[in-house]
C-alpha cells in the first residue's frame, strides 16, 4: 500500500517537476505597467524621445505588431519603400503634419488604417496619458524625422484646447533632419544605429561599422544605403527590407558622401 | 459522517451569505473605502488569491463536470437496462458530496480573501452584480440539497417513477450547477470585457446590469468551461479509479476499477477533442472584444504560453493513447491490431513536433539577428497555423483510430457486408486525412483571411468522419461474435499511471489557461475600466506562474486523496460487477 503510495506520489510529483522545469526554462516575460509620465512645460526634446522608447518597447504592447511588420506597419524600420516612420508620417494624409498624423493615428487608428492591414489597433487614449501619447509621438517622429513635439503641446492637450488634427502644424515636414554634413550627427538623425552597431552602441540587425571600411569599398558602402536590395552583405539576406530605400532622396549629396567617406575611414 | 460531510457546505454558504450582507450597498459600499488592497503574509496578495481562487476552480470544475455524466450513466442504466452503468453513477455522484464540501470552503476562503486583500474592487463588483450574488447564494443552497437527495435517495427510489423522478433530480443538480458558474462567469468575465460604454469615469451605479453580465466573452467562457469540465471530471475519476485499481484487494474490485478507469478516461479524451473548438470560439471573441487584448493573448508576452500548451496537450494525446494501447492487451483478439500501433506513435509525435513550434515571438534584436529575420529559417514554416491546424486534426484522427480499434477489438462482425464497410471506413480516413493536408498545403498560398476559413474545412471533415466511421462501425459490430470477453482488471500497473499523468496534465492545463485568461488584463482589474495599481499590477512570467499552478495542483490532489481517503473509510462502494460480466 505504502509501496504504491510513494510511487502515485512520485509520478504526480515528476510530472509537475518536467512542466514547471519547461516552463521556467523557456524566456522570461512579463507585463510592464506604464509609468506614469509627468512632463514640464520646457521638457526636451531628448527626454520625451527616451520616455517614448520606452513604452513603445514595453508597457505600450506597440512593438508587439509594429516591431515585425506582420501584423502591422513595421514603425522600427523602411516600410515597403517608403523610408522610416520619422520621414513618412507626413506625407500619409494631404495637409496634416507628421505630429497631428502620429496623434491621431493613436487616438482614431482605424481612421488612418494603412492598407493592406486589418482594423486591429485600439484607441490608445483610453490606457494611455496624454504625456504618454505625446511622448510616442515624439519617439516615432525621432526615428527618421526632427522631433516637434513640445510641452506646449502636452499643456494644450492637458486643458482640453487642442487634440489630433488640431495639433499645432509643425514647422517640419519630411525629409533630411538636418542640413548638417557631420556623419555621426546624420546618422543619429536617420537612426542608423537602430539596426547597426558602432563603438558598442545600437544592434546587429544589420552589419557592424566597426571596421567597415575594411571589409567593404566605398562604392559598395554607397550603393547600399542608396540602393539596399542591390546587394545585401553575406548573412544579412533576410534582414534587407528592414533598410530603408528612401536615403537617395532624403539625403543630399554632401551627406551621402560624408557618411560614405566616414563609413571607409573606419577600418 | 454525512453530518461531517455537511457541514463545509452550509458554512460555506453561510460565509458567502455574511460576505454579500457586509458589503452589500447598505452596508459597507456606504461607508467610505480607506485602502484599495491589503497585504498577505509572505506570499503577497496576488499570490494567496490566485491560490484561493484556482483550487476553488478546480473543486468547482470537479462537481460541475462529474453530474454531467453521472447523469448520462444513470441514463445509460435505466434505459439500457444495465445496472453496472447505474452503480458507476451512484459512485460517480459519492465522489461528489465530499468534492462540494471542499468547493465551498476554497469559495469562502477565496471571498474573505478579496474582501480583504482587495477591497475597493470588491465594492466595485458587488455595486453591479449584488443581485446576482443573492441569486447565486440561493443556487447554491437549492444545488447542495439536490445533491443530496440524488445521492441519499439512490436507493430508495430505485425502480420505476420514482426512478424517473431520480433521474430528475440529477438533471436539476446539473440545471442548477450550470446557471451557478454561469453567474459566476459573468463577473470574472466582466473583468475581462467591460461592456464599451463602462470608463473609468463611470459610476458602477450607472452601469447597466444585464450588459455587464452578458459581455461579450460570458458565453464563450460559458461554454468553454462547461466542456472543460467534463474533461476535467473523467480525468480524475480516471485517477481514482487508477488508485483504487492499484490497491485493490480482490479481483471483482480491480475489474471494477479497472472499468471505472477506462470511462473517465473515455470521457475526458473524447470531451478533449471538442474543446479547441470552444477555445477557437472564445478567442475569436476576445479579438472581435479587443484585438490588442488578443494580441497580447497570442503574440505578446504570453505568445510562448502557447508552446506550453501544446507540449501540455501532446502529453495528454500521447498519455490518452498509450492507456488504450496498453488496454488492448486485455482484449482477445486485439494482438492483431498492435502493429499498427508504432506507426501511430510516430504520428502523434510528429503533430506534437509541429504543434509546439513556435510562430511570431518577441525576440530582441541579437535574437532576430541570428534567426536572420523574424521567423526562423527552418522551423518558421512549421510554426504557421497551416501546419499546427493540420498537425492537431491529424492527431484527433490517430487518437479516434486508435479507440475504433480498441472497440472493435474483441468483435468478430456477422453481417454479410462487414468487409466492404471497414473498407468505407478506411477510405473515409484517407480522405479526410487527405482533405486535412490538402487544405494545410493551400493555406501557404493564400492570404491570412482566407487560411483562417481553411482551419473550419478540416475540422468538419474530421468530425464528419468521426461520426460517420463511428455510425458504420455501431452498425458493423451490430450482433458480432465476441472474440473472448474484455478481461477487465488484467491491466498493467503502468497503465494505470498514465492515468494520474493525464490527470495532472488537465488540472495544470486548467491552472494556465486561467492564468492566460486572468493575465491578458495586464495592470487592469476590469479591463480600460479599474487599473490595478498594487505593487503586483504587472503579469507575472511563466516560470512565477507554474511555480504557482504547480502549488494549486499539488494543494489540490492532496485535498483529493485526503477526502477520498476519509470518505473510503466510512463506506465501500458497490461493485459493478463487470469482472464477472464481461462488460465491454
Amino acid at each position: 500500500m505504502w509501496q504504491t503510495n510513494l510511487k502515485v506520489l512520485a509520478v504526480v510529483l515528476g510530472t509537475l517537476a518536467v512542466f514547471t522545469i519547461v516552463s521556467s526554462s523557456i524566456p522570461q516575460l512579463q507585463s510592464v505597467v506604464p509609468e506614469d509620465l509627468s512632463f514640464s512645460g520646457d521638457v526636451t526634446a531628448e527626454v520625451l524621445v527616451a520616455a517614448g522608447q520606452t513604452l513603445f518597447e514595453g508597457a505600450g504592447g506597440c512593438a508587439d505588431c509594429h516591431g515585425s511588420g506582420t501584423r502591422a506597419p513595421n514603425l522600427l524600420a523602411d516600410e515597403a519603400g517608403t523610408g522610416l516612420i520619422g520621414v513618412r508620417c507626413a506625407s500619409r494624409v494631404a495637409g496634416q503634419d507628421c505630429k497631428a498624423y502620429l496623434y491621431a493615428s493613436l487616438v482614431d487608428p482605424n481612421a488612418y488604417l494603412v492598407e493592406g492591414y486589418v482594423p486591429i489597433m485600439a484607441d490608445m487614449s483610453r490606457t494611455l496619458s496624454s504625456e504618454q501619447l505625446w511622448a510616442l509621438v515624439a519617439y516615432l517622429q525621432s526615428l527618421g524625422g526632427e522631433v516637434t513635439v513640445t510641452g506646449a503641446d502636452i499643456e494644450s492637450e492637458g486643458s482640453g484646447e487642442s487634440t489630433g488634427a488640431a495639433v499645432p502644424a509643425s514647422a517640419a515636414a519630411a525629409g533630411p533632419t538636418s542640413t548638417s554634413t557631420d556623419p555621426v550627427e546624420i546618422m543619429t538623425a536617420n537612426a542608423c544605429l537602430a539596426c547597426h552597431i558602432m563603438d558598442g552602441a545600437g544592434a546587429p540587425i544589420g552589419p557592424s561599422f566597426d571596421g567597415i571600411g575594411g571589409r567593404l569599398s566605398a562604392d559598395y558602402i554607397r550603393e547600399s544605403i542608396l540602393d539596399p536590395r542591390a546587394g545585401a552583405s553575406e548573412g544579412f539576406g533576410a534582414l534587407i527590407q528592414l533598410m530603408p530605400a528612401t536615403f537617395g532622396e532624403q539625403l543630399s549629396a554632401a551627406q551621402l558622401e560624408a557618411i560614405v567617406q566616414f563609413l571607409t575611414d573606419r577600418r | 459522517m454525512n453530518g461531517a460531510r455537511r457541514w463545509p457546505v452550509c458554512l460555506g454558504g453561510i460565509g458567502l451569505v455574511t460576505l454579500l450582507t457586509l458589503v452589500s450597498p447598505d452596508g459597507l459600499l456606504a461607508q467610505e473605502i480607506s485602502r484599495s488592497y491589503g497585504d498577505f503574509p509572505l506570499i503577497g496578495s496576488r499570490a494567496a488569491v490566485w491560490i484561493a481562487a484556482q483550487v476553488h476552480l478546480l473543486f468547482a470544475a470537479f462537481v460541475l463536470g462529474v453530474p454531467m455524466f453521472a447523469v448520462v450513466a444513470e441514463a445509460i442504466g435505466i434505459f439500457g437496462k444495465d445496472r453496472k452503468y447505474d452503480k458507476l453513477a451512484k459512485e460517480f455522484t459519492r465522489l461528489l458530496l465530499v468534492a462540494y464540501s471542499a468547493t465551498a470552503i476554497w469559495g469562502a476562503v477565496l471571498s474573505f480573501l478579496l474582501v480583504t486583500l482587495y477591497p475597493r474592487l470588491w465594492v466595485y463588483l458587488t455595486q453591479i452584480f449584488a443581485p446576482s450574488m443573492w441569486v447565486y447564494a440561493g443556487l447554491f443552497f437549492l444545488e447542495s440539497f439536490t445533491l443530496y437527495l440524488y445521492y441519499y435517495g439512490w436507493d430508495r427510489w430505485a425502480e420505476g417513477r420514482a426512478k424517473m423522478m431520480h433521474w430528475g433530480l440529477g438533471i436539476m443538480l446539473n440545471v442548477f450547477g450550470t446557471i451557478v458558474m454561469f453567474i459566476a462567469n459573468s463577473w470574472l468575465t466582466f473583468m475581462m470585457s467591460p461592456p464599451a460604454d463602462v470608463t473609468p469615469d463611470t459610476s458602477p451605479d450607472m452601469v447597466q446590469f444585464w450588459s455587464a453580465f452578458a459581455n461579450a466573452t460570458w458565453m464563450p467562457i460559458n461554454i468553454h468551461r462547461m466542456i472543460a469540465n467534463v474533461v476535467f471530471g473523467g480525468a480524475i475519476v480516471g485517477a481514482y479509479a487508477a488508485y483504487r485499481f492499484l490497491t485493490a484487494e480482490t479481483d471483482e474490485e480491480r475489474a471494477h476499477y479497472d472499468w471505472m478507469g477506462y470511462v473517465g478516461n473515455l470521457i475526458a479524451i473524447g470531451a478533449l477533442i471538442v474543446l479547441p473548438f470552444a477555445g477557437y470560439y472564445l478567442g475569436r471573441e476576445i479579438y472581435e472584444f479587443s484585438p490588442g487584448m488578443g494580441q497580447t493573448l497570442m503574440g505578446g508576452f504570453m505568445s510562448w504560453l502557447w508552446i506550453i500548451q501544446a507540449f501540455l496537450i501532446g502529453v495528454l494525446f500521447l498519455a490518452g493513447n498509450y492507456y488504450l494501447w496498453v488496454g488492448m492487451g486485455r482484449i482477445p483478439g486485439a494482438e492483431r491490431f498492435t502493429p499498427y500501433t508504432k506507426y501511430m506513435l510516430v504520428v502523434l509525435v510528429a503533430g506534437v513536433i509541429v504543434w509546439a513550434t513556435p510562430h511570431t515571438m518577441i525576440a530582441s534584436r541579437a535574437e532576430i539577428a541570428a534567426m536572420g529575420g523574424t521567423y526562423h529559417p527552418f522551423l518558421g514554416v512549421l510554426g504557421v497555423m497551416s501546419a499546427k491546424n493540420t498537425a492537431v486534426n491529424i492527431m484527433i484522427l490517430t487518437t479516434f483510430l486508435s479507440f475504433l480499434l480498441y472497440r472493435r477489438a474483441n468483435k468478430e462482425p456477422v453481417v454479410e457486408w462487414a468487409k466492404t464497410g471497414t473498407m468505407i471506413q478506411g477510405v473515409l480516413f484517407v480522405v479526410c486525412a487527405g482533405i486535412v493536408i490538402f487544405y494545410g498545403i493551400y493555406g501557404y498560398f493564400v492570404t491570412a483571411i482566407v487560411r483562417i476559413g481553411f482551419s473550419v474545412y478540416q475540422v468538419l471533415a474530421v468530425i464528419a468522419t468521426i461520426f460517420s466511421v463511428l455510425a458504420i462501425d455501431i452498425a458493423i459490430g451490430r450482433g458480432a461474435k465476441s472474440r473472448g470477453a474484455i478481461r477487465w482488471g488484467q491491466m498493467p500497473e503502468r497503465s494505470q499511471y498514465a492515468l494520474f499523468i493525464l490527470a495532472v496534465t488537465f488540472t495544470w492545463l486548467m491552472g494556465l489557461m486561467g492564468y492566460a485568461r486572468s493575465g491578458i488584463r495586464q495592470h487592469w482589474h476590469v479591463w480600460e475600466v479599474v487599473r490595478d495599481t498594487s505593487e503586483f499590477a504587472a503579469t507575472p512570467a511563466l516560470g512565477y506562474a507554474s511555480q504557482i499552478i504547480s502549488v494549486c495542483v499539488l494543494i489540490f490532489f492532496g485535498l483529493v486523496a485526503f477526502i477520498f481517503w476519509v470518505g473510503g473509510l466510512a463506506e465501500k462502494p458497490v461493485l459493478s460487477g463487470v469482472g464477472s460480466e464481461g462488460g465491454d
